[in-house]
């Protein structure tokens, strides 16, 4: 996925000279070859990711095409603030990039994981949100970042999960089918949550499961086509279950839909323990095994 | 030909203020004299267009003295009499801080430390393009005690902005007392300096001192950008105002305001 990244974030700078990467010192591998193939649009604007976001918004608003790059910890979260007013407020296009979301940094505690970058932008007008869950989805998110005349985030999480989709994928979706049946239970996921949604349905002998790379806009009309006929409804992110993927479906079923509907997300707390990447999934409860265990449970 | 006179911009400011019966009197009265050079004098449009892609470009990062702003962009005649007038009134445009919507107004400001840093991009993107547009920011006294306009001045002077004059409207005080009260600041012209600016101090109510001033420093290409200290009277214009800082938060009634407005005299 990561290459896929660079490889978007190359052909757009190539095709494109006002495409600028800006990034607060973040990225040292990740930007070796855009570094190599455009190194008058490399911008590291130190450590000071306000400073950066206000930047991009100048540059945006003189014609350039910025694509903000930090730890999804920085860039959203900590510039929350700047992203309003300086850029969206104004509509300016500005491609935001946060990395590392969710628990990929497992081992370096709460102030590099992030479950509440979506949550934190969802409110703000004028910015759609991507959540990718492999390099197809990612290849088609960059693509529909850098047609939109506004402001996009994209949170990049677990990177190394393998493809969930058998070839490339149009941007056009916020949802998108991965493997259906028409059974009654559906599991609506994004990001890693879409790997462990495929697990899940493996495991039930059978469910539907449904990818959604983009989060904001995310409308009634993306949604009902996929709950018609369904009982019951799962929703897993990486990401807090408070204002992410869970709660915008809530807010688009609540008072249509009848069946039963879990929602599988980091609950309303930080990561108490040191490990890796899978040993905080399971203490979030967010693997399979203990998904399955839930469910089976409920 | 607008001649940007002081009295007339105070005079409409106040206007405002009481027809819109509305506060930030006093930052709006420190700021126009240098308003009043730059719009006259430095600030260029091509085809009179506040929004050509080719102007300089005149960040208010103090939004909330947005009223002298606003009382320019009249004497520009990109605002309308009727629109100054009806200030604050339900359904009209002009808010009570710097906001993009309006043109010529380049920042959404209010939030302060935003302004600068947005400008600080706007140069950069002038020195990208390598056209000669130059960017001007007003920032408050109060408003760098906020981080973002340090990790501002480090990158605009890392970037070699030369094109980048930032404007420091130092008045003394901000909203609950003086600077030296709330967040001491120090010499803010060496402050700037050691951060690798052209810095000067000068009067900010002296027109010719800030033409001046403005000229050489914008003259001066040497990689560096500039940093224009104006040491400037908080409420300037109206003697019971001045040095006074409840005119950040006072509403005019019948009585300060005929008072003010007679201090004022005839507007040249």
């Amino acid at each position: 996925m990561r290459d896929a990244f660079s490889n978007a974030l190359v052909a757009a700078a190539k095709a494109d000279p006002k495409v600028l990467l800006l990034t607060g010192d973040h990225g040292y591998a990740l930007f070796d070859a855009f570094r190599k193939a455009c190194p008058d649009q490399y911008i590291n604007c130190g450590i000071a990711e306000q400073n950066m976001v206000g930047v991009a918004a100048g540059l945006a608003k003189a014609g350039y095409r910025p694509v903000v790059y930090g730890l999804a910890a920085f860039v959203p979260v900590r510039v929350v603030e700047q992203i309003k007013i300086d850029i969206c407020y104004e509509q300016l296009p500005v491609i935001l990039i946060g990395d590392g979301a969710g628990v990929v940094y497992s081992h370096l505690g709460a102030s590099h994981q992030s479950f509440e970058d979506i949550s934190v932008l969802r409110p703000i007008p004028h910015l759609s949100i991507y959540s990718p869950a492999d390099r197809h989805e990612l290849t088609a998110s960059m693509d529909a970042m850098f047609a939109s005349k506004s402001a996009c985030y994209m949170r990049m999480g677990k990177a190394d999960l393998g493809d969930v989709h058998e070839g490339p994928v149009t941007a056009e979706s916020a949802i998108i089918n991965v493997r259906d049946e028409k059974e009654t239970t559906l599991i609506i996921a994004t990001g890693s949550g879409v790997n462990t949604a495929l697990q899940i349905a493996d495991s039930l002998g059978g469910a539907a499961v449904y990818s959604v790379p983009r989060i904001k806009p995310f409308t009634a009309a993306d949604l009902g086509p996929v709950i018609g006929g369904r009982k019951r409804i799962i929703v897993i992110e990486e990401h807090s279950v408070h204002g992410g993927l869970a709660s915008t479906i809530a807010e688009l079923i609540v008072g249509k839909f009848q069946g039963q509907f879990h929602a599988y997300g980091v609950r309303d707390q930080f990561s108490e323990t040191c490990g890796d990447y899978r040993h905080l999934m399971q203490e979030h409860g967010l693997s399979a095994q203990a998904i399955m265990h839930d469910l089976e449970a409920a | 030909m607008a001649d940007f006179d002081p009295k007339r911009i105070r005079r409409t400011i106040l206007d405002m203020a009481y027809s819109g019966k509305t506060v930030h009197i006093g930052c709006a009265f420190s700021i126009v004299e240098l308003l009043a050079v730059l719009y006259r004098t430095h600030l260029r449009f091509p085809d009179d267009n506040p929004r050509h892609e080719h102007r300089d470009y005149m960040v208010l990062s103090k939004g909330h003295g947005v009223m002298a702003q606003y009382a320019c962009l009249g004497e520009k005649g990109w605002l309308s009499d009727e629109a100054l007038h009806n200030y604050f009134k339900n359904g009209s445009a002009l808010k009570g801080l710097a906001d993009t919507h309006i043109p010529g107004v380049e920042v959404t400001s209010g939030s302060l430390g935003h302004g600068l840093s947005v400008g600080t991009g706007l140069a950069l993107a002038a020195k990208l393009s390598k056209t000669d547009q130059k960017c001007f920011a007003i920032v408050g006294d109060g408003e760098i005690n906020e981080g973002p306009i340090w990790e501002a001045a480090l990158f605009a002077t890392h970037f070699k902005l030369d094109n980048l004059v930032v404007i420091v409207d130092a008045n003394g005080f901000q909203a609950m007392g003086t600077t030296d009260e709330v967040m001491a600041l120090g010499n803010i012209e060496s402050k700037f300096a050691a951060f690798g600016f052209d810095a000067v101090t000068i009067d900010g109510h002296d027109e010719d001192s800030i033409d001046e001033t403005v000229r050489k420093l914008c003259d001066t290409q040497n990689g560096r950008p500039k940093a224009l200290i104006a040491q400037t009277v908080k409420g300037k214009g109206v003697s019971f105002m001045e040095h006074d800082n409840i005119w950040h938060y006072t509403r005019l009634n019948e009585t300060t305001y005929a008072d003010a407005i007679a201090e004022l005299g005839a507007a040249a």
